[in-house]
């Protein structure tokens, strides 16, 4: 059996970088250190850092699924699962990340077409993939890097989904 | 809790692991059900993997890895292809909540390996027919 760790919303990401007392306080085991001590430290910048390349990457991703959706509307029930994920990933980082470092992506360039539409797609994910990878491993908050890991996780299987389509769905 | 505790207690759950898997494809006929068979005998080979490479890691944080039990307890019956299915799939699911919690209590190489270990689990939940989630191994995130 896995320990408990009854994160919630209440204590999500953005509450634990913006109050790191409360960190200490909430019930998840914070990642080890050498000394195994539970630092009640604000969190290192790099973390603050790291969860806006986070939100970037995910505002982006969920830009382009959303413009692929536009593009080709048939695609909606597909990519609305990918959308959704990503709102709900946001919803929990986005607290962490002051309103002006949020960024505004252009507005991506899908073709009009399902294939090309679903191969912008895949690309998307797999850089979104990649970012929050980077962010999980680097991240000095255990309780930030096993979120992070989730939000991997939950973006592999979206993108595994999305490959797993037959071949002939593909074309337009 | 050390990340030589995680790294025991993930070692302790893929042991488990294991003999469930064993278990799931003793009784999945090849003949009947092969691509099930294909799926189980994978995720098998992965988890033996898992258990090497822990194993070794555990050797290097100084411990002494944790022997598997004589058997098990499996919940449920476990006879015909969609029990046998749903089972691996929740062996999945487990098996990524623990990942996350090796990832949470590491860092370096150690949280590397147990951030991919948990995104192979959680896909592999997709050939066992589970949908896409939204906080794979945190589900107290999801909204109630």
């Amino acid at each position: 059996m896995v320990p408990g760790r009854s994160l919630t919303r209440r204590t999500t990401v953005g509450t634990a970088l913006v109050a790191p007392l409360l960190v200490a306080a909430c019930d998840i085991d914070p990642p080890s250190r050498d000394n195994g001590s539970v630092d009640a430290a604000p969190p290192p910048p790099e973390d603050s850092e790291l969860v806006t390349a986070v939100v970037a990457a995910l505002v982006r991703a969920l830009s382009v699924v959303e413009a692929a959706t536009l593009s080709v509307p048939d695609l909606t029930p597909l990519l609305e699962p990918v959308a959704t994920a990503h709102a709900s990933h946001l919803e929990v980082l986005e607290g962490a990340v002051a309103d002006a470092d949020v960024p505004t992506p252009p507005p991506p360039r899908i073709p009009p077409d399902r294939a090309g539409a679903l191969t912008a797609v895949r690309r998307s994910e797999q850089r979104l993939l990649r970012e929050v990878r980077r962010g999980c491993a680097g991240a000095a908050s255990g309780d930030l890097a096993r979120v992070l890991a989730s939000m991997a996780a939950s973006t592999a299987q979206h993108a595994a989904a999305l490959g797993d389509l037959p071949a002939g769905q593909e074309e337009s | 809790m050390t990340v030589l505790d995680a790294l025991q207690a993930t070692l302790a759950d893929e042991h488990a692991a294991l003999y469930t898997y064993g278990v799931l494809g003793a009784r999945t006929s090849q003949a009947t059900s092969p691509a099930l068979f294909d799926t189980l005998t994978s995720g098998y080979r992965r988890h033996r993997a898992r258990r090497d490479q822990l194993q070794l890691m555990v050797r290097d944080a100084g411990g002494v890895p944790v022997a598997a039990e004589v058997a098990y307890d499996l919940d449920g019956s476990l006879l015909r292809p969609p029990q046998l299915e749903r089972a691996g799939a929740d062996l999945e699911a487990a098996s990524t909540e623990r990942l996350l919690a090796l990832v949470a209590q590491s860092t370096g190489s150690v949280r590397e390996w147990a951030l991919t270990e948990a995104t192979w689990s959680a896909v592999w939940r997709l050939q066992l027919g589970e949908a896409a989630e939204t906080w794979p191994g945190a589900p107290e995130l999801d909204r109630v």
